[in-house]
């Protein structure tokens, strides 16, 4: 989505590992990008450690003591955020949510910005038939509409989380790819790289010892976006009936509280922590995207 | 002329690739299309007549070449369920569907404009700290979320809008236009246009704020503070021209999941159209339905790419000579 | 005239499986090793059930089935599948799976116990019929036969019965509950004294849509439903609500009463003048919908459409048994059978559709010769001679059927509206802002619709109990499934009260054979609920030779483990 607005990265942003880390020091003075690492940082923590924070088994039935089922309690006491109508501990279930959002957003993100960068990177170093090809293909990914997609994948296949990841991932490169090739157009021309292959470096060692270093903040950026889509993409799937119906994930509650009527009971303590804790992660992306504005537009910087 | 027909051969290319894909999909994805088919009186014979019926018991290039060719000559198949030829079945789902799109778009885009270039001027206040994290919240949110609250607060709680439908129960209309430009359909509209909208608003909004900003520190325009001209002026006539181009092509990206994005709109607000129809095609297996109205959305996609890149050629001339 | 159910009794003495399993288990445990050698360790058990936002009170219920069978020492893993998924493996592939949760919905025409008694359990229909578990008992397949060729109701009642005996004993199944149908209707709309409750059915059935009478100006009566509709058809039903629209708009010689019973309707009479001809005469007053009249000749030719060609494949099956038909008077036609059928009247001349002979001949003609079938052609104005007739169709989005004023029982509604409403919580603000005066289907939690009803005078709660039946399924053929007392065992480990509580929230009731107690003149009141609980589960797998070693369930001396959990 950030694609137009990173479209002509900085031409001036220097080509090395320091450059990179002085960037990143940069967005470490940006309070979005404060903001944004914070929200990882924290949803990484309640991922590894969810089996300390969890105090119920987020499947689990749960049975008050005159031997009938805890449904529909209220928030507060033994259930912080209140049980479902089926009597399962919602705040459990939000912390194990977290386990499924961190392992969606980020194999999702490895996979888009890897298959975007390579595709760049060969696109925009090699040109010609090289880059019509993939150009073309980029064409072709995006003219495919992104959310029936992933329904039709997962309506057929089992349904199942991998599905969804390997959907994004097949669909979103494009956008990586053609920025990435752009940047890596301008990089190309540079007296360092024209020096390298003076000095008769192969192909394969300019591209990713001189070239690639240069886009990795790019890349970086377009990952941290499709997190955000990938948990995104997830919930709606859910939604619309066809998650994986083994696996807890914030979309699996908000489904669950959709088709038990959760708001027609009031049960807002169901309905909204998975949308307030989905929205945090997506807009984390976001947010170190607007970070990386800065860090790519410096004459915003002013 | 020589670019319009290089773009539209272009976009037949890409047709042409998305069939291909569409087809290899549906024929080589695991799940029995005759699962659906619960019936006590299917015999072994009656499945391989229905395999017969729909061609799936030919090898499959030859399946091929046959879908091509019917697609080419706009025959979408039949229906497995419903026994009807699938054009007849999308074709009362396509208008709103597309009336939907069309509206969250617009909405989406004249808010998104105008309130970006009014950003654009606020840099460094209050305002901007808070108006652009909520501009992406709501870009974060999933759409059902935003659709489902919505639709308790002003339908449920409020009663201002109807809980679902495109129509009251049993209105009748003279034609399908009379329909879609009642008041009653338009009310109907509400709700879901403007879920739409909130979702779509965060990228025209902030593209327009960031290339605003941008234009706003280039010569021309300091040349124009220079000359005294109102912040106003300068904002509308030289540097809102210039920042929508990025827009445009935004717009044209958007589209894709935007009409994707319908399918769990229209889910929530029982809205007819096509998204609603292709998830319970998938669910049910209809493959030919199922099939049908990806295809259509495909299309639907791919002309308003198509059209995008004529209009953005002809309002810039740099890129149908490049 | 609608009756409220209480909610059951069950609540009140619910003893969790929890609470049980710590009572018992540590007799169980401390139980000394037996002396002989015990058998392989039973494998795996794969439960299927749906997936918790298709079917929430199945998925419960599997999952605490799954709870109660790992007391008695299995590895049991609950999976659940989306429905395709489950379809595909639990029908299509009939040996690779262990036990799935299951249901058969009720349907007027099963308000006659024949199909749940033959299509279920008959040998014959195992390989790709009903019968999907595999059960197979030449004693039952006697029973279920001739149950069919019994005519006199006393004496096919004694069958129906010893055939739930039977079943009861064998276990093929866990029978699990009878859910409550709940719906709604608008008091300040319709005369409550006007809507009819049919039993196993519910309100959302013919007797209402003729009968609802308006008490103001709302003279449209608007019901719900959650799919959209497939066709409206005289010869192809493929969705549920398709047959709600079908049958106001083409009339049946014989209806299911509210009672549960055939009576007849376009027929003004029909009788068996031996067991196999039945002498039917119509009656003289009805009309299609295009104003001609209907006559023997277009009741034959919807008969024969089916019996004699191949171009009506769904309709096949209902007029299996007749032999031939002849035209006996003006309004008079006997139908000869081929083998003696007592459920006849609800199973064929209760099933298909008088249509116009005039509309269908020629489409007939023209499909004679080629692969097609009547099925994939329409008659846009869809004539019949029902009490509706249709105004529009759009079959994702509304369904508008009027009332045709020239009907012998002409409706008194004006019109019925049925919307397609995917969404449950819409359709709870539909109820309440009067955009659903009837709610014909609901599958939301039944505490949101008891308080809408609750703060709204207005809105009126029915509950019936269902013909339908949710039951555990145990796949026959695979061991150990295939030993009865296993099955047994494993049935009476589920505590039906717990899972009615917990699952069902109070709205169903237990379920102990294949007829349900909606039906009494069917249902066995002599097949009682085994006792249940993990003791009783744990003493009859030892009498059987199961036993527990080391926490895991072994089978009977000698015997091999011989499959794989499914994949």
């Amino acid at each position: 989505m950030a694609s137009a607005r990173i479209s002509a990265p900085n031409p001036s942003a220097a080509g090395s590992v320091s450059a990179f880390l002085a960037g990143f020091r940069r967005i470490l003075r940006d309070p979005f990008s404060v903001a944004a690492l914070t929200i990882y940082l924290l949803l990484v923590l309640v991922a590894i450690f969810a089996d300390q924070l969890m105090t119920h088994d987020p499947t689990q039935i749960l049975f008050r003591a005159n031997g009938r089922v805890a449904t529909n309690q209220p928030s507060g006491g033994t259930y912080l955020l209140g049980t479902t109508n089926l009597g399962r501990d919602i705040y459990s279930q939000l912390i194990a949510g977290s386990r499924n959002a961190l392992m969606v957003g980020v194999t999702a993100a490895i996979s888009v910005a890897a298959l975007g960068t390579l595709v760049g990177l060969l696109s925009g170093y090699f040109g010609g038939r090289t880059d019509a090809f993939l150009m073309r293909l980029a064409d072709v990914a995006l003219a495919i509409p992104f959310l029936p997609f992933v329904i039709v994948l997962s309506g057929f296949f089992r349904a199942n989380t991998w599905n969804i990841v390997i959907a994004v991932a097949l669909l979103l490169w494009p956008n990586t790819a053609r920025v990435i090739r752009s940047q890596v157009l301008t990089v190309k021309e540079r007296a360092y790289v024209e020096a390298a292959r003076v000095t008769g470096a192969s192909d394969m060692r300019i591209l990713f010892v001189h070239v690639a270093p240069n886009i990795l903040p790019l890349t970086f950026l377009y990952g941290s976006v499709a997190i955000g889509w990938a948990i995104l993409t997830e919930a709606a799937v859910s939604f619309v009936g066809f998650g994986d119906p083994s696996r807890i994930s914030w979309g699996y509650m908000l489904q669950d509280a959709f088709v038990s009527q959760a708001l027609s009971r009031g049960s807002w303590n169901w309905f909204l922590p998975p949308g307030i804790c989905i929205i945090l992660v997506v807009i984390a992306g976001f947010f170190l995207a607007r970070g990386a504005e800065e860090v790519l537009f410096p004459k915003l910087r002013s | 002329m020589s670019f319009a027909l290089r773009r539209l051969a272009h976009s037949l290319f890409v047709l042409w690739a998305v069939v291909t894909i569409l087809f290899l999909m549906f024929r080589l994805m695991p799940g029995n299309p005759l699962a659906a088919y619960i019936n006590e009186q299917l015999s072994e014979d009656d499945q391989r007549l229905i395999m017969a019926q729909f061609g799936l018991n030919r090898p499959l290039y030859e399946q091929y070449v046959i879908y091509v060719w019917n697609l080419a000559q706009g025959n979408l198949g039949m229906s497995f369920f419903r026994r009807e030829p699938v054009w007849d079945v999308l074709k009362s789902a396509l208008p709103n569907t597309l009336i939907l799109t069309i509206t969250g778009l617009v909405i989406a885009y004249v808010f998104g404009i105008l309130a970006g270039a009014w950003l654009a001027t606020k840099r460094g206040t209050i305002t901007e700290a808070l108006l652009v994290p909520t501009a992406l919240a709501t870009r974060a949110a999933p759409e059902f979320w935003i659709g489902m609250i919505l639709l308790t607060v002003f339908a449920f709680t409020f009663g201002w809008f109807p809980s679902g439908g495109a129509n009251s129960a049993g209105a009748a209309y003279t034609s399908e236009w009379d329909r879609v430009l009642s008041r009653d359909y338009a009310l109907h509209l509400v709700l879901p246009a403007l879920t739409l909208a909130l979702y779509l608003q965060g990228l025209p909004l902030l593209l327009m704020r960031s290339t605003m900003l941008e234009i706003l520190h280039d010569e021309f325009i300091t040349m124009a503070r220079i000359k005294g001209l109102s912040p106003w002026r300068i904002t509308i006539h030289h540097a809102a021209r210039n920042a929508l181009l990025p827009v445009v092509t935004a717009f044209a990206l958007g589209l894709g999941a935007t009409l994707g994005g319908n399918v769990v709109v229209e889910t929530v607000f029982s809205w007819p159209g096509l998204g609603r129809l292709l998830v319970s095609a998938v669910a049910q297996s209809d493959y030919p339905l199922a099939q049908g109205a990806f295809f259509l959305i495909s299309l639907v996609l791919i002309v308003l790419n198509l059209a995008v890149d004529l209009v953005y050629g002809w309002l810039d001339p740099r890129v149908s000579h490049g | 005239m609608p009756n409220s159910i209480p909610r059951q009794v069950s609540r009140r003495h619910a003893l969790t499986i929890m609470g049980a399993a710590t009572l018992l288990s540590s007799t169980a445990l401390t139980r000394p090793a037996i002396a002989q050698a015990a058998g392989d360790p039973v494998r795996k058990i794969v439960l299927i059930t749906d997936t918790q936002g298709a079917a929430p009170q199945a998925y419960q219920a599997g999952q605490l089935i799954a709870q109660a069978w790992k007391q008695l020492g299995l590895d049991v893993e609950a999976r659940p599948m989306a429905r395709q998924a489950q379809t595909d493996l639990v029908w299509f592939n009939r040996d690779k799976w262990d036990t799935t949760m299951w249901r058969m919905v009720g349907r007027p025409e099963r308000s006659d116990p024949d199909e749940m008694t033959f299509n279920l359990f008959h040998s014959s229909t195992a390989p790709r019929g009903f019968n999907f578990v595999g059960y197979n008992s030449t004693e039952y397949d006697k029973v279920a036969e001739q149950q069919r060729q019994t005519v006199d109701p006393a004496a096919r009642q004694k069958l129906i019965k010893q055939a739930q005996e039977i079943i009861s004993r064998d276990a093929p199944y866990a029978f699990l509950v009878h859910p409550n149908t709940l719906q709604a209707f608008n008091q300040t709309v319709f005369e409550p004294a006007s809507i009819t409750v049919q039993k196993g059915v519910g309100i959302r059935n013919f007797w209402t849509f003729i009968g609802a009478t308006p008490k103001g100006a709302q003279k449209t009566m608007i019901i719900n439903s959650g799919t959209a509709l497939q066709a409206i058809h005289p010869l192809y039903i493929a969705g549920a609500p398709d047959s709600w629209v079908n049958e106001l708009i083409w009339d049946r010689l014989v209806r299911i009463g509210p009672d549960g019973l055939p009576r007849p309707w376009a027929a003004e009479s029909f009788k068996f003048t031996d067991e196999k001809t039945v002498d039917v005469v119509i009656r003289g007053d009805m009309t299609f919908h295009d104003g001609k009249p209907v006559t023997i000749d277009d009741v034959i030719f919807s008969f024969e459409a089916p019996l004699t060609t191949d171009k009506s494949p769904m309709f096949k099956p209902f007029v299996t048994d007749i032999d031939r038909i002849e035209k006996t008077g003006e309004r008079a036609m006997r139908i000869h059978l081929k083998r003696v059928n007592a459920a006849f009247a609800t199973t064929a001349l209760g099933r298909v559709f008088i249509v116009p002979k005039h509309v269908w001949e020629p489409h007939l003609k023209s499909v004679e010769g080629k692969p097609d079938t009547l099925e994939a052609i329409r008659d846009p104005m869809n004539v019949g001679s029902g009490p509706f007739r249709q105004v529009r169709a759009r079959l994702n989005e509304e369904v508008v059927i009027e009332r045709h004023a020239a009907h012998w029982a002409a409706p008194k509604v004006e019109r019925v509206v049925l919307r397609v409403i995917p969404n449950a919580e819409a359709v709870v603000g539909m109820v309440r802002s009067g955009e659903i005066n009837l709610l014909s289907e609901y599958g939301g939690d039944p505490d949101v619709l008891e308080k809408l009803s609750k703060d709204n005078p207005a809105i009126k709660l029915t509950q019936v109990t269902d013909v339908g039946i949710e039951f555990m399924a145990f796949n026959n053929r695979r061991p150990p499934f295939d030993d009865p007392a296993f099955r047994s065992a494993l049935s009476a480990a589920i505590d039906r009260n717990v899972l009615i509580q917990a699952a069902w929230n109070g709205y169903a009731v237990e379920s102990v054979s294949h007829v349900s107690p909606a039906i009494d003149f069917w249902h066995s009141t002599e097949v009682k609920a085994p006792a249940t609980g993990i003791a009783v589960a744990r003493s009859l797998l030892d009498k059987a030779g199961y036993k527990v070693e080391a926490g895991r369930l072994r089978y009977p001396a000698g015997k091999k483990e011989t499959l794989q959990p499914p994949g």
